[in-house]
Protein backbone atom coordinates (compact mmCIF):
# COMPACT_ATOMS: atom_id res chain seq x y z
CA UNK A 1 0.00 0.00 0.00
CA UNK A 2 1.34 3.43 -0.89
CA UNK A 3 1.81 6.12 1.76
CA UNK A 4 -0.91 8.22 0.08
CA UNK A 5 -3.45 5.37 0.30
CA UNK A 6 -2.48 4.70 3.90
CA UNK A 7 -2.92 8.36 4.87
CA UNK A 8 -6.23 8.53 2.99
CA UNK A 9 -7.59 5.49 4.86
CA UNK A 10 -6.25 6.77 8.15
CA UNK A 11 -7.92 10.17 7.61
CA UNK A 12 -11.25 8.59 6.63
CA UNK A 13 -11.01 6.42 9.74
CA UNK A 14 -10.30 9.39 12.01
CA UNK A 15 -13.36 11.31 10.72
CA UNK A 16 -15.68 8.26 10.96
CA UNK A 17 -14.35 7.37 14.43
CA UNK A 18 -14.77 10.90 15.78
CA UNK A 19 -18.35 11.36 14.57
CA UNK A 20 -19.33 7.76 15.34
CA UNK A 21 -18.10 7.89 18.94
CA UNK A 22 -19.45 11.36 19.59
CA UNK A 23 -22.97 10.51 18.39
CA UNK A 24 -23.08 6.79 19.30
CA UNK A 25 -23.80 5.67 15.73
CA UNK A 26 -20.60 3.79 14.95
CA UNK A 27 -19.37 5.63 11.89
CA UNK A 28 -20.10 2.95 9.30
CA UNK A 29 -22.54 5.24 7.50
CA UNK A 30 -19.62 7.57 6.73
CA UNK A 31 -16.90 5.01 6.24
CA UNK A 32 -18.65 2.85 3.61
CA UNK A 33 -19.29 5.72 1.12
CA UNK A 34 -15.81 7.09 1.83
CA UNK A 35 -14.10 3.76 1.14
CA UNK A 36 -16.15 3.05 -1.98
CA UNK A 37 -16.31 6.52 -3.55
CA UNK A 38 -13.04 8.12 -2.42
CA UNK A 39 -10.66 5.19 -1.85
CA UNK A 40 -12.12 2.97 -4.62
CA UNK A 41 -12.55 -0.08 -2.36
CA UNK A 42 -14.95 -2.89 -3.48
CA UNK A 43 -18.31 -2.67 -1.64
CA UNK A 44 -18.03 -6.00 0.25
CA UNK A 45 -14.58 -5.10 1.56
CA UNK A 46 -15.82 -1.61 2.48
CA UNK A 47 -18.75 -3.06 4.47
CA UNK A 48 -16.46 -5.61 6.20
CA UNK A 49 -14.01 -2.82 7.12
CA UNK A 50 -16.86 -0.62 8.31
CA UNK A 51 -18.24 -3.36 10.58
CA UNK A 52 -14.82 -3.86 12.23
CA UNK A 53 -14.58 -0.06 12.50
CA UNK A 54 -17.90 -0.02 14.40
CA UNK A 55 -16.39 -2.48 16.91
CA UNK A 56 -13.34 -0.21 17.25
CA UNK A 57 -15.56 2.85 17.81
CA UNK A 58 -17.75 1.01 20.28
CA UNK A 59 -14.89 -0.51 22.29
CA UNK A 60 -12.88 2.71 22.53
CA UNK A 61 -15.90 4.89 23.24
CA UNK A 62 -17.48 2.50 25.75
CA UNK A 63 -14.20 2.05 27.67
CA UNK A 64 -14.05 5.81 28.30
CA UNK A 65 -17.79 6.35 28.76
CA UNK A 66 -18.05 3.48 31.28
CA UNK A 67 -15.34 5.10 33.36
CA UNK A 68 -17.18 8.45 33.23
CA UNK A 69 -20.44 6.77 34.29
CA UNK A 70 -22.21 7.84 31.08
CA UNK A 71 -23.23 4.31 30.01
CA UNK A 72 -26.43 2.86 31.48
CA UNK A 73 -25.09 -0.69 31.32
CA UNK A 74 -28.19 -2.52 32.56
CA UNK A 75 -30.57 -0.76 30.21
CA UNK A 76 -28.05 -1.24 27.38
CA UNK A 77 -27.84 -4.97 28.06
CA UNK A 78 -31.63 -5.25 28.05
CA UNK A 79 -31.86 -3.45 24.70
CA UNK A 80 -29.09 -5.70 23.33
CA UNK A 81 -31.41 -8.70 23.68
CA UNK A 82 -33.93 -6.97 21.39
CA UNK A 83 -31.19 -5.85 18.98
CA UNK A 84 -29.60 -9.28 18.50
CA UNK A 85 -33.02 -10.94 18.10
CA UNK A 86 -33.87 -8.27 15.52
CA UNK A 87 -30.62 -8.96 13.67
CA UNK A 88 -31.38 -12.68 13.52
CA UNK A 89 -34.90 -11.96 12.28
CA UNK A 90 -33.40 -9.94 9.42
CA UNK A 91 -33.77 -12.92 7.11
CA UNK A 92 -37.53 -13.00 7.75
CA UNK A 93 -37.96 -9.33 6.88
CA UNK A 94 -35.88 -9.78 3.74
CA UNK A 95 -38.47 -12.28 2.49
CA UNK A 96 -41.28 -9.75 2.91
CA UNK A 97 -39.73 -6.49 1.67
CA UNK A 98 -37.24 -5.77 -1.11
CA UNK A 99 -33.96 -3.94 -0.50
CA UNK A 100 -34.98 -0.66 -2.23
CA UNK A 101 -38.34 -0.59 -0.36
CA UNK A 102 -36.53 -1.12 2.95
CA UNK A 103 -34.08 1.65 2.15
CA UNK A 104 -36.95 4.07 1.43
CA UNK A 105 -38.73 3.08 4.67
CA UNK A 106 -35.46 3.53 6.55
CA UNK A 107 -34.90 6.97 5.02
CA UNK A 108 -38.48 8.08 5.77
CA UNK A 109 -38.34 6.90 9.40
CA UNK A 110 -35.01 8.65 9.81
CA UNK A 111 -36.37 11.90 8.37
CA UNK A 112 -39.36 11.77 10.76
CA UNK A 113 -36.99 11.01 13.66
CA UNK A 114 -34.84 13.99 12.70
CA UNK A 115 -37.93 16.25 12.66
CA UNK A 116 -39.05 14.94 16.08
CA UNK A 117 -35.59 15.55 17.50
CA UNK A 118 -35.53 18.99 15.90
CA UNK A 119 -38.85 19.87 17.58
CA UNK A 120 -37.63 18.53 20.92
CA UNK A 121 -34.35 20.45 20.68
CA UNK A 122 -36.12 23.67 19.64
CA UNK A 123 -38.61 23.41 22.54
CA UNK A 124 -35.97 22.39 25.04
CA UNK A 125 -34.25 25.72 25.55
CA UNK A 126 -32.54 24.76 28.81
CA UNK A 127 -31.05 21.41 27.74
CA UNK A 128 -32.05 17.98 29.09
CA UNK A 129 -34.57 17.97 31.92
CA UNK A 130 -34.84 14.23 32.55
CA UNK A 131 -37.37 12.53 34.83
CA UNK A 132 -36.05 10.62 37.82
CA UNK A 133 -39.04 8.49 38.78
CA UNK A 134 -38.69 5.74 36.17
CA UNK A 135 -36.57 2.58 35.99
CA UNK A 136 -32.77 2.13 35.57
CA UNK A 137 -32.00 5.31 37.53
CA UNK A 138 -28.50 6.62 36.97
CA UNK A 139 -26.39 9.75 37.17
CA UNK A 140 -23.26 11.20 35.64
CA UNK A 141 -21.03 14.24 35.98
CA UNK A 142 -21.55 16.50 32.98
CA UNK A 143 -18.24 18.32 32.58
CA UNK A 144 -19.66 20.71 29.96
CA UNK A 145 -22.36 22.08 32.31
CA UNK A 146 -20.42 21.36 35.50
CA UNK A 147 -23.39 19.60 37.10
CA UNK A 148 -24.49 16.11 38.12
CA UNK A 149 -27.25 14.88 35.79
CA UNK A 150 -29.72 12.44 37.35
CA UNK A 151 -32.19 10.56 35.20
CA UNK A 152 -34.24 7.40 34.86
CA UNK A 153 -35.75 5.48 31.97
CA UNK A 154 -39.39 5.29 30.84
CA UNK A 155 -41.27 3.62 27.93
CA UNK A 156 -39.05 0.51 28.05
CA UNK A 157 -41.27 -1.69 25.79
CA UNK A 158 -41.37 1.01 23.08
CA UNK A 159 -37.60 1.50 23.17
CA UNK A 160 -37.09 -2.29 23.03
CA UNK A 161 -39.36 -2.49 19.99
CA UNK A 162 -37.27 0.18 18.21
CA UNK A 163 -34.06 -1.62 19.19
CA UNK A 164 -35.50 -4.78 17.64
CA UNK A 165 -36.17 -2.82 14.44
CA UNK A 166 -32.67 -1.29 14.61
CA UNK A 167 -31.07 -4.73 14.88
CA UNK A 168 -33.25 -5.94 12.02
CA UNK A 169 -32.20 -3.08 9.72
CA UNK A 170 -28.56 -3.39 10.74
CA UNK A 171 -28.49 -6.95 9.50
CA UNK A 172 -30.46 -6.19 6.33
CA UNK A 173 -28.87 -2.98 5.11
CA UNK A 174 -25.40 -3.25 6.63
CA UNK A 175 -25.94 -0.08 8.62
CA UNK A 176 -25.44 0.64 12.29
CA UNK A 177 -28.58 0.63 14.41
CA UNK A 178 -27.28 3.54 16.50
CA UNK A 179 -29.08 6.06 14.27
CA UNK A 180 -32.35 4.59 15.61
CA UNK A 181 -31.28 3.62 19.11
CA UNK A 182 -30.00 7.03 20.16
CA UNK A 183 -33.24 8.91 19.26
CA UNK A 184 -35.32 6.10 20.80
CA UNK A 185 -33.41 6.31 24.08
CA UNK A 186 -33.49 10.13 24.03
CA UNK A 187 -37.04 10.79 22.82
CA UNK A 188 -38.93 7.72 24.08
CA UNK A 189 -36.98 6.70 27.19
CA UNK A 190 -36.14 10.26 28.23
CA UNK A 191 -32.41 9.66 28.59
CA UNK A 192 -30.13 12.70 28.38
CA UNK A 193 -28.52 12.93 24.93
CA UNK A 194 -25.00 12.21 26.22
CA UNK A 195 -26.10 9.10 28.12
CA UNK A 196 -28.11 7.89 25.09
CA UNK A 197 -25.10 8.30 22.76
CA UNK A 198 -22.75 6.60 25.25
CA UNK A 199 -25.15 3.69 25.86
CA UNK A 200 -25.63 3.22 22.11
CA UNK A 201 -21.84 3.22 21.72
CA UNK A 202 -21.65 0.46 24.32
CA UNK A 203 -24.25 -1.63 22.45
CA UNK A 204 -23.31 -1.35 18.78
CA UNK A 205 -20.04 -3.29 19.08
CA UNK A 206 -21.92 -6.42 20.13
CA UNK A 207 -24.24 -6.36 17.10
CA UNK A 208 -21.30 -5.70 14.79
CA UNK A 209 -19.10 -8.45 16.30
CA UNK A 210 -21.36 -11.26 15.14
CA UNK A 211 -21.56 -9.86 11.57
CA UNK A 212 -17.79 -9.23 11.47
CA UNK A 213 -17.00 -12.93 11.77
CA UNK A 214 -19.38 -13.68 8.88
CA UNK A 215 -17.44 -11.28 6.62
CA UNK A 216 -14.11 -12.66 7.93
CA UNK A 217 -15.08 -16.27 7.22
CA UNK A 218 -16.28 -15.30 3.70
CA UNK A 219 -12.86 -13.76 2.96
CA UNK A 220 -14.14 -10.16 2.58
CA UNK A 221 -11.84 -8.72 5.23
CA UNK A 222 -8.76 -7.14 3.63
CA UNK A 223 -6.21 -7.02 6.47
CA UNK A 224 -4.10 -4.12 5.13
CA UNK A 225 -7.09 -1.95 4.28
CA UNK A 226 -8.97 -2.74 7.51
CA UNK A 227 -5.89 -2.26 9.73
CA UNK A 228 -5.12 1.17 8.26
CA UNK A 229 -8.76 2.34 8.50
CA UNK A 230 -9.30 0.86 11.97
CA UNK A 231 -6.15 2.50 13.36
CA UNK A 232 -7.56 5.81 12.10
CA UNK A 233 -10.96 5.01 13.62
CA UNK A 234 -9.33 4.24 16.99
CA UNK A 235 -7.58 7.62 16.94
CA UNK A 236 -10.83 9.33 15.89
CA UNK A 237 -12.80 7.55 18.62
CA UNK A 238 -10.38 8.78 21.24
CA UNK A 239 -10.83 12.30 19.84
CA UNK A 240 -14.63 11.83 19.90
CA UNK A 241 -14.59 10.98 23.61
CA UNK A 242 -12.53 14.13 24.30
CA UNK A 243 -14.97 16.33 22.35
CA UNK A 244 -17.91 14.66 24.12
CA UNK A 245 -16.54 15.86 27.45
CA UNK A 246 -16.68 19.51 26.39
CA UNK A 247 -19.86 19.55 24.31
CA UNK A 248 -23.31 20.33 25.73
CA UNK A 249 -26.09 17.74 25.37
CA UNK A 250 -28.21 20.23 23.42
CA UNK A 251 -25.40 20.88 20.89
CA UNK A 252 -24.92 17.14 20.54
CA UNK A 253 -28.64 16.77 19.76
CA UNK A 254 -28.41 19.48 17.05
CA UNK A 255 -25.41 17.75 15.43
CA UNK A 256 -27.30 14.46 15.59
CA UNK A 257 -30.31 16.02 13.81
CA UNK A 258 -28.04 17.34 11.05
CA UNK A 259 -26.42 13.93 10.59
CA UNK A 260 -29.83 12.20 10.49
CA UNK A 261 -30.97 14.55 7.70
CA UNK A 262 -27.78 13.84 5.76
CA UNK A 263 -28.11 10.06 6.13
CA UNK A 264 -31.77 10.21 5.19
CA UNK A 265 -31.02 12.27 2.04
CA UNK A 266 -28.20 9.89 1.11
CA UNK A 267 -30.61 6.93 1.44
CA UNK A 268 -33.32 8.60 -0.68
CA UNK A 269 -30.92 9.35 -3.53
CA UNK A 270 -28.97 6.10 -3.34
CA UNK B 1 -24.25 1.47 43.42
CA UNK B 2 -20.50 1.86 44.13
CA UNK B 3 -19.94 -1.87 43.59
CA UNK B 4 -21.72 -1.67 40.22
CA UNK B 5 -19.52 1.28 39.24
CA UNK B 6 -16.40 -0.75 40.12
CA UNK B 7 -17.52 -3.56 37.79
CA UNK B 8 -18.30 -1.06 35.05
CA UNK B 9 -14.80 0.41 35.37
CA UNK B 10 -13.31 -3.09 35.15
CA UNK B 11 -15.31 -3.80 31.99
CA UNK B 12 -14.02 -0.48 30.63
CA UNK B 13 -10.46 -1.62 31.35
CA UNK B 14 -11.10 -4.92 29.57
CA UNK B 15 -12.32 -3.03 26.48
CA UNK B 16 -9.28 -0.77 26.65
CA UNK B 17 -6.95 -3.78 26.88
CA UNK B 18 -8.64 -5.39 23.84
CA UNK B 19 -8.24 -2.19 21.83
CA UNK B 20 -4.60 -1.78 22.93
CA UNK B 21 -3.57 -5.35 22.05
CA UNK B 22 -5.33 -5.21 18.67
CA UNK B 23 -3.79 -1.79 17.85
CA UNK B 24 -0.27 -3.03 18.63
CA UNK B 25 -0.76 -6.14 16.47
CA UNK B 26 -2.20 -4.18 13.53
CA UNK B 27 0.49 -1.48 13.73
CA UNK B 28 3.23 -4.14 13.97
CA UNK B 29 1.80 -5.92 10.91
CA UNK B 30 1.63 -2.67 8.91
CA UNK B 31 5.20 -1.75 9.89
CA UNK B 32 6.51 -5.21 9.00
CA UNK B 33 4.71 -5.09 5.62
CA UNK B 34 6.34 -1.71 4.94
CA UNK B 35 9.89 -2.80 5.70
CA UNK B 36 10.00 -6.40 4.49
CA UNK B 37 11.38 -7.02 1.01
CA UNK B 38 8.80 -9.61 -0.17
CA UNK B 39 5.31 -8.09 -0.29
CA UNK B 40 2.47 -10.26 1.04
CA UNK B 41 -0.39 -11.32 -1.22
CA UNK B 42 -3.18 -8.80 -0.46
CA UNK B 43 -5.94 -11.32 -1.20
CA UNK B 44 -4.61 -13.74 1.44
CA UNK B 45 -7.47 -14.70 3.80
CA UNK B 46 -6.57 -17.23 6.48
CA UNK B 47 -9.13 -19.22 8.45
CA UNK B 48 -9.03 -18.93 12.25
CA UNK B 49 -7.15 -22.26 12.38
CA UNK B 50 -4.55 -21.11 9.82
CA UNK B 51 -4.18 -17.88 11.75
CA UNK B 52 -3.46 -19.70 15.01
CA UNK B 53 -1.03 -22.16 13.37
CA UNK B 54 0.75 -19.36 11.52
CA UNK B 55 1.18 -17.23 14.64
CA UNK B 56 2.29 -20.06 16.92
CA UNK B 57 4.67 -21.76 14.47
CA UNK B 58 7.47 -19.29 15.27
CA UNK B 59 8.41 -19.07 11.59
CA UNK B 60 8.37 -15.78 9.72
CA UNK B 61 7.71 -15.37 6.00
CA UNK B 62 6.01 -12.87 3.68
CA UNK B 63 2.61 -13.71 5.23
CA UNK B 64 3.66 -12.88 8.82
CA UNK B 65 2.76 -9.19 8.43
CA UNK B 66 -0.76 -10.12 7.25
CA UNK B 67 -1.12 -12.69 10.02
CA UNK B 68 -0.27 -10.02 12.60
CA UNK B 69 -2.86 -7.66 11.10
CA UNK B 70 -5.51 -10.39 11.03
CA UNK B 71 -4.63 -11.30 14.63
CA UNK B 72 -5.21 -7.66 15.63
CA UNK B 73 -8.55 -7.58 13.80
CA UNK B 74 -9.68 -10.88 15.37
CA UNK B 75 -8.72 -9.65 18.87
CA UNK B 76 -10.80 -6.53 18.19
CA UNK B 77 -13.72 -8.64 16.91
CA UNK B 78 -13.58 -10.85 20.03
CA UNK B 79 -13.51 -7.88 22.45
CA UNK B 80 -17.33 -7.36 22.51
CA UNK B 81 -17.80 -11.10 23.23
CA UNK B 82 -15.46 -10.77 26.22
CA UNK B 83 -17.31 -7.63 27.27
CA UNK B 84 -20.65 -9.50 27.39
CA UNK B 85 -18.97 -12.37 29.29
CA UNK B 86 -17.43 -9.91 31.76
CA UNK B 87 -20.85 -8.28 32.28
CA UNK B 88 -22.31 -11.75 32.92
CA UNK B 89 -19.71 -12.39 35.65
CA UNK B 90 -20.26 -8.91 37.11
CA UNK B 91 -24.01 -9.56 37.41
CA UNK B 92 -23.23 -12.99 38.92
CA UNK B 93 -21.01 -11.35 41.55
CA UNK B 94 -23.82 -8.88 42.29
CA UNK B 95 -26.30 -11.82 42.45
CA UNK B 96 -28.47 -9.84 40.05
CA UNK B 97 -30.14 -12.93 38.58
CA UNK B 98 -32.43 -11.10 36.18
CA UNK B 99 -29.42 -9.53 34.45
CA UNK B 100 -27.42 -12.74 34.65
CA UNK B 101 -30.23 -14.15 32.48
CA UNK B 102 -30.17 -11.13 30.13
CA UNK B 103 -26.38 -11.30 29.66
CA UNK B 104 -26.52 -15.09 29.23
CA UNK B 105 -29.16 -14.77 26.48
CA UNK B 106 -27.05 -12.16 24.61
CA UNK B 107 -23.88 -14.25 25.00
CA UNK B 108 -25.56 -17.47 23.81
CA UNK B 109 -27.03 -15.72 20.74
CA UNK B 110 -23.62 -14.22 19.90
CA UNK B 111 -21.75 -17.50 20.29
CA UNK B 112 -24.46 -19.29 18.28
CA UNK B 113 -24.09 -16.74 15.48
CA UNK B 114 -20.29 -17.04 15.65
CA UNK B 115 -20.37 -20.83 15.36
CA UNK B 116 -22.91 -20.63 12.51
CA UNK B 117 -20.82 -18.04 10.63
CA UNK B 118 -17.60 -20.06 10.93
CA UNK B 119 -19.14 -23.28 9.63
Amino acid sequence: MSLESFLLLLTGGVVAGTIGTLLGIGGGLFLVPFLVLVAGVPVHQAIATSIVAVIATSSTGASVYLERGLVNMRFGMLLEVATVIGAIAGGLTANVLSGPTLTKIFATVMMVTALLMLRRSANNKHGDAPETNGAFASEFNDDASGSVVRYSVKNIPGTMAISLLAGNLSGLLGIGGGAFKVPAMHLLSGMPMKAAAATSNFMIGVTAAASAFIYFSHGHLNAVLASAAVLGVLGGSFLGTRISRRIHGKTLAWIFVGVLFLISAQMFFR
Amino acid sequence: MERAKTYERRIGLLLRAGVAVSSVLMAAGLLLATFQSAQPAVDYNPTLRELLIGLTSGQTNESTALLLMFAGLVVLMLTPFLRVLAALFAFLAEKNWRFVGVAAVVFCILVGQLIYSLQ
